[in-house]
């Protein structure tokens, strides 16, 4: 799965730690996701969406075969 | 009683179940026991050389190791919840094989030294849990590592 979360953030301009404490996790989780180390549950793909105010298919998306 | 309500009592235990995890200072209480009761079997080793001692001491070194293992993290997130449930499954694995295959090379080693008495006896309990506990430890510390 790929996924534009670093992109997204610096649009709105804020670093892993600060998205980190947004929505509540830790700052190795968001380093993990924007690597493609971890894949999310679905609510934490819906706390992503709602801070970045995006459906999730705007930042998230399945390589094919997947 | 219907057999909606039984199994809305059993979905409660377990819930209850999973609220299993110490506060995250116990980590350093764990970690602190360990080490103590390993010193402790060390030094009874070289000196005091008591077996109700060395009993305790082995007995603590499981304790630190079970409340390192079931303390939580600072942030406890999804993540490390993954982590934690990776390491519970990779010591498992590691353990079972391991003894499973103890006696099998317990009887080589004695087979080529020729030992007059063989040891096949397979491992203790002691040994098992400690082996368990250790791995699940020290994989859950090198996975979270990995994620940094």
């Amino acid at each position: 799965m790929k996924n534009r979360l670093k992109i997204e953030r610096a649009i709105l301009d804020i670093t892993q730690d600060e998205l980190a404490k947004i929505i509540g996790v830790s700052r190795q989780t968001i380093n993990s996701i924007e690597k493609n180390r971890y894949v999310p549950s679905t609510v934490l793909a819906l706390k992503l969406s709602k801070t970045f105010q995006k459906p999730v298919n705007d930042f998230f998306e399945l390589i094919e075969g997947e | 009683m219907t057999i909606k309500s039984v199994l809305d009592c059993e979905r409660k235990s377990l819930e209850k179940m999973k609220k299993y995890q110490l506060p995250n200072q116990f980590k350093k209480i764990g970690f602190s026991i360990l080490i103590i009761s390993f010193v402790s079997l060390f030094m009874n080793r070289f000196s005091i050389n008591d077996l109700e001692f060395k009993m305790i001491a082995k007995y603590g070194m499981l304790v630190g190791l079970l409340i390192a293992s079931i303390s939580k993290e600072k942030i406890e997130d999804e993540l490390i919840s993954n982590l934690r449930m990776q390491s519970y499954t990779f010591a498992f694995i590691v353990g079972v094989i391991i003894t499973l295959t103890n006696p099998f090379f317990s009887y080589i080693v004695d087979f080529f030294i020729k030992a007059k008495e063989s040891s096949t006896n397979g491992v203790g309990d002691w040994q098992i849990l400690w082996l368990l506990l250790s791995i699940q430890v020290f994989y859950f510390e090198f996975l979270k590592r990995l994620h940094k």
